[in-house]
């Protein structure tokens, strides 16, 4: 397990070799909390045009503009307005937040503090995945830590500013990552996704003005008002600023959490020199999954030789998608078509129920997969897959029906051997 | 408040609609058929079916139409080759697990999915796996549940939250595995049934109909509630001379109530064709002995001899129960035929003194639904008006309206209300004292705070809008009198008061109205010496000793049982007539089958009885008639007919006499009746528990076996599978099994 910064000063991955780097103390000997006593110096406009110049996208997945959003939430609402911490992390592959959430809390804490400070929230939540029970024990300390130093609670460092953090724990959905799932959760309801319109920044939890962000999201925040928005983006490109966290698993050599610049080239190189190779040096690299299951898979063509940048727009371009930057290598040994099942599996199970396309439509497809694997495999199966992807795509409630799509369509455009061969095995 | 207008392009023509209307709303109206299964009016969007995509220029995916509000030079496409198979791929979806057992389907016939499927045509079949197989159960006596056909629109979750506010069913588990649950696997709730009407599929079942009949076969009467004052529409199945549902389906009614119905409206039929119906005239021939059956002819002449014998010493009572014809012919037999001002209506909560002391005008249910502020003093509309609780829990819910409840009781509506004023047991005469006579003493009396009453004062003189203050049938005359003579001042620029009146029974209001002048129940007993009664009496023991009692009646009751003759009556079912509802509406009672037996409606036994002392009322055995006759001596009826009843969605009003009172008699007698009482008693407490009235036994609700086992606690038994009446006697103890006989 490889934790590393690659072409860049370690800025996420700063503490995680730090021996108690998830206490305050050693948090604030190693600079934190600075960003905290700047900001709260600052205006409120002014932290957000910072974040807007950073050109930080969404780490959760979407990559939607986070300065965007905080300037969606309106500045006087007579409802109160919140802070949320989206640490679902339920995405297949990825594994970054709970680095985070374990070895540098304080970070979260203090980007969750900053973002009140300039939305005027005055209380947060941090929602965990129902399978991070284990970490909320440690923010949970943390944030006791950080009371008790005056740095959250009542007068938040002398400002007159108060906030409070609270955590909670979904009960093991993956659905409840989606913004407006984890907000039914965190209200108590079932995790649904709702409606939107209204989006969270004006009707989110308790109906109220909320903003929600990504661990990785709220961890960027103190490193953007610390060296400021512009210099943070340089760190990038224009578009994807900043550093991202990689989780990278699968058939390489040292699978782990990395940082790299956005903008990094390439992802041949990453693969093949950073992460040590492929895990077995004479199997071949046959497909790669680069954001977390939800995306399009890239068979070997895509990769080598191409270039490909580590970014948003990079991996657009290489016919797939950023997502939450979890890497899943796998090497010729791995039937695509086997990989393919599981991981519609995993969306059958995790479908909420709400919406019919999703519901209907990822049980379909897991029975015809399983009767693929079973022997029952017909010629006219992989269109019958495709079809029904396709009467999922872009009609479901919320993007889980996309997701469970997107993988499959691309699956058997790209690997149209691995199905054949299955089709015709019996 | 007239909405801006702007312009929508539908398929290429354009409308001009309500800024900010719903797509599908519009498209609906203009005759553009879009399915939809989970999108219903009034209930909360859910967008989860995915039925209703549309096309919207500039939008970049097809967009589902129940999410839409109209903008200003929208440009929809309802119909294109894109949008067809999108919404044919998601029929296809719901019926990939869906059993398409519709020949053995109560729904078959009248399903809205059977219908979007069938309406397409052309239906390929591709899913060709093995189906997740979910097992038929019983959800309570009255509801049955087979999950396999569920689509998962939570229309039901919706009517059950938002409607009825108990929360009885959700959705359970999750994916391809979610099946609509209760808390604790067993329906406890007031069993209204609106869940399986709202069902588009054969999921939630009428445990009283199921496997009885197909829908197609059944032919279906708009008529009205025979139970509640509310005047819900309903539609009466009927096949073979029987009754063998109710429902209030939008297909075949269109009344006030929509779909909405209570338990007793939907479930409580069986009594209509019961076994134990009074099959043949019956004439007891000797005090103390046996009801011997006889023919009609017999049995008029031998009640016209007997009356004729007692002169104006007849005494006439009519049931609330009956229809205004009925009534209305009971009160001219005592007034034509035995010329006696001996008649009354066996009401147990006359609202006479609110009708005749209205200073504002009732108010229709919709006014309900969009009020501002709902005063609700007294009553227990979940209970006895249970149309009128789901419009106000709807105002408060959906509409943001304010309700105070003043009562001696924590009803359920509480938990809707923004304030409660929890009074003294029986101590509403202290609080109308104190409210509208601002009588402070009174106050104390009623057990509450002068802040209180401050409260409730604040929050009418900030309404705008309605303001609509109910009142409850048990409140004493002068309260009554007192609440209605001052209503129309609490009118103010900006704000309507309307009156709302809570009374017991199907036909309180009409029978009020059609008895100007009456007396008493008990003062007609004690006077009369011989007594004609339609319907049956609350107390029958007011009419012992008498000396010739005949009754008209469905069944053998206490009152038959003190009866000389017992003359069988058609049920609500089975003649034509009118209820009036609490808005004074005047509403059709339409005859469903013939009349059962020997039964004849009751306004054609009373007349018969006339005709034979002499005088004829010139109905000529036509329903028509007597309306024409109670139209043209009833005021408020005045000019109306029955052809002006027909249209459910156009409802005739009858026409109150609206006027300002002079209620000073009325404060004085109540602030009197406040000193009266204790100063110190304890509060009720309890939250009386849910079905407390709607599920008690009755005359008429216990011919249907269910009722039992609701009133009996609704045991939950050992196997969902078997329907419960196997697994328990009516009287909710286990059943021994037969099978080890």
């Amino acid at each position: 397990m490889e934790i590393k910064a690659i072409g860049c000063e370690p800025l996420q991955l700063k503490r995680m070799h730090v021996k108690d780097g998830h206490t305050l103390k050693v948090y604030q000997e190693t600079g934190g909390y600075k960003s905290l006593k700047k900001a709260v110096g600052m205006s409120q406009d002014d932290i957000i045009n910072e974040v807007k110049a950073s050109s930080l996208r969404g780490r959760g997945g979407a990559g939607f503009p986070t300065g965007m959003k905080w300037s969606f939430v309106p500045r006087q609402s007579p409802k109160p307005k919140y802070v949320v911490c989206n640490a679902d992390e339920s995405e297949p592959g990825s594994f970054k937040d709970r680095y985070l959430l374990e070895r540098d809390p304080h970070a979260v804490i203090e980007g969750m503090i900053i973002a009140g400070f300039a939305l005027g929230a005055s209380t947060g939540y941090i929602y965990f995945r129902g399978e991070y029970n284990y970490l909320i024990h440690i923010v949970d300390a943390a944030l006791e830590e950080a009371r008790a130093a005056g740095i959250l609670g009542d007068n938040i460092l002398g400002s007159g500013f108060s906030m409070n953090i609270h955590t909670h724990t979904g009960a093991g959905a993956y659905i409840c990552g989606e913004e407006t799932a984890l907000l039914s959760s965190l209200e108590g309801f079932r995790g649904h996704p709702r409606m939107k319109p209204p989006f969270p920044a004006v009707e989110g939890l308790y109906a109220s003005p909320t903003v929600v962000n990504n661990v990785e999201t709220f961890t960027s925040v103190p490193q953007i008002i610390e060296m400021g928005g512009t210099v943070w983006r340089d760190l990038g490109t224009e578009k994807s600023g900043g550093t991202k966290l990689w989780s990278i698993s699968g058939h390489v050599k040292r699978p782990g959490v990395y940082e790299l610049p956005m903008g990094y080239s390439d992802m041949e190189k990453f693969i093949m020199e950073d992460c040590g190779g492929m895990l077995r040096d004479d199997k071949k690299l046959k497909a790669v999954i680069p954001g977390g299951s939800s995306v399009y898979i890239m068979n070997a063509d895509q990769i080598l030789g191409k270039n490909v940048t580590l970014d948003y727009e990079g991996l657009v371009e290489a016919g797939s998608m950023l997502g939450t930057g979890g890497m899943m290598v796998m090497d010729e040994t791995v039937d695509i078509m086997e990989s393919t099942k599981n991981l519609t599996e995993f969306y059958r199970h995790e479908s909420c129920g709400w919406c019919t396309p999703c519901r209907e439509g990822t049980d379909w497809l897991v029975k015809v997969f399983n009767r693929i694997a079973d022997g029952g495999g017909r010629p006219e199966d992989a269109q019958l897959l495709l079809d029904i992807c396709d009467n999922i795509e872009g009609k479901s409630f919320c993007p889980l029906g996309d997701a469970a799509a997107w993988p499959i369509q691309s699956a058997i455009k790209r690997f149209p051997e691995d199905f054949k061969k299955w089709i015709n095995k019996f | 408040m007239s909405a801006e207008l702007i312009k929508v392009t539908i398929n290429g023509t354009e409308y001009e609609v309500d800024k900010g209307r719903r797509l599908i709303d519009v498209c609906h109206e203009n005759g553009y058929g879009i399915p939809s299964f989970c999108y219903y009016g009034d209930l909360e969007v859910q967008a989860s079916c995915r039925m209703c995509l549309v096309r919207i220029d500039k939008m970049p995916k097809l967009q589902t139409s129940c999410t839409i509000s109209c903008t200003d030079g929208m440009v929809v496409t309802t119909t294109s080759e894109e949008i067809e198979k999108a919404q044919r791929s998601m029929g296809e979806f719901l019926l990939a697990n869906h059993p398409l057992d519709c020949p053995v389907c109560d729904r078959g016939g009248e399903c809205e999915l059977q219908e979007v499927i069938f309406d397409w045509g052309d239906v390929e079949e591709r899913f060709a796996e093995n189906k997740n197989a979910k097992a038929e159960k019983y959800l309570s006596p009255i509801v049955a549940n087979d999950p396999q056909r569920c689509i998962v629109c939570k229309r039901c979750t919706r009517v059950c939250h938002e409607w009825m506010g108990e929360d009885a069913i959700e959705a359970g588990n999750r994916g391809a595995n979610t099946v609509i649950g209760t808390y604790g696997g067993w329906l406890n709730c007031s069993q209204c049934g609106n869940c399986i009407e709202v069902c588009p599929t054969g999921t939630l079942l009428d445990g009283t109909y199921r496997h009885e009949t197909r829908p197609w076969e059944l032919d279906q009467t708009v008529s009205t509630d025979p139970y509640g004052s509310d005047g819900m529409q309903i539609s009466i199945g009927t096949r073979g001379g029987k009754v063998h549902r109710v429902v209030a389906r939008d297909r075949y009614v269109n009344g006030l109530n929509g779909e909405f119905l209570d338990v007793k409206a939907r479930f409580a039929h069986d009594f209509v064709c019961s076994a134990d119906r009074v099959k043949t005239p019956m004439i007891r021939y000797k005090k103390g002995g046996k009801l011997i059956p006889a023919t009609w002819d017999d049995a008029i002449a031998h009640v016209a001899a007997k009356f004729r014998e007692f002169g104006k010493n007849v005494g006439v009572v009519a049931s609330p129960r009956l229809s205004n014809e009925a009534v209305f012919t009971l009160k001219r037999f005592a007034q034509e035929v035995v010329k006696s001002d001996s008649y009354a209506v066996s009401d147990v909560a006359d609202q006479a003194p609110f009708f005749n002391n209205l200073s504002a005008p009732l108010c229709t249910h919709k006014e309900i639904r969009y009020a501002t502020t709902i005063l609700l003093v007294g009553g227990e509309p979940e209970e006895e008006q249970s149309f009128t609780a789901k419009q106000i829990r709807q105002a408060v819910r959906n509409g943001g309206a304010k309700l105070i409840v003043v009562n001696d009781t924590p009803i359920r509506l509480v938990s809707s209300a923004s304030q409660f004023v929890h009074i003294n047991p029986c101590s509403y005469d202290a609080f109308v004292a104190a409210f509208i006579g601002g009588d402070k003493s009174a106050a104390k009396k009623a057990g509450i705070d002068a802040k209180e009453i401050d409260a409730i004062r604040k929050t009418i003189d900030e309404t705008e809008g309605e303001f609509i203050l109910m009142v409850g049938g048990e409140l004493s005359a002068n309260a009554q009198a007192a609440l209605a003579g001052t209503a129309s001042k609490f009118g103010g620029e900006n704000r309507r008061a309307l009156l709302h009146p809570l009374p017991r029974y199907n036909n309180s209001v009409g029978a009020h109205d059609m008895t100007a002048g009456r007396k008493s129940v008990e003062e007609v007993a004690k006077d009369a010496r011989a007594l004609l009664i339609g319907g049956s009496l609350q107390n029958a023991s007011i009419i012992d000793g008498k000396d010739f009692v005949v009754v008209q009646e469905l069944f053998l009751t206490d009152t038959t049982l003190r009866a000389d003759v017992v003359l069988p009556a058609a049920s609500f079912a089975e003649a034509d007539g009118t209820f009036t509802n609490n808005s004074g509406y005047v509403q059709r009672v339409r005859q469903a089958l013939e009349p059962l037996n020997q039964a004849k409606a009751d306004w054609m036994i009373t007349s018969l009885i006339a005709r034979e002392m002499g005088v004829d009322f010139g109905y000529n055995f036509a329903a028509t008639a007597v309306f024409k006759a109670i139209a043209d001596s009833v005021a408020a009826y005045e000019g109306l007919r029955y052809p002006h009843l027909k249209d459910e969605s156009r409802p005739a009003s009858a026409k109150y006499e609206i006027a300002d009172r002079d209620v000073a008699d009325a404060l004085k007698a109540l602030s009197e009746s406040a000193a009266s009482l204790p100063d110190e008693t304890e509060k009720i407490s309890e939250t009386p528990k849910i079905g407390h009235k709607l599920h008690r036994l009755t005359t008429m609700t216990s011919k249907t076996p269910q009722f039992h086992l609701l009133a009996n606690g609704n045991p939950k038994p050992d196997s969902l599978f078997v329907s419960p009446l196997v697994q328990f006697n009516l009287d909710g103890t286990k059943r021994e099994s037969e099978a080890a006989a």
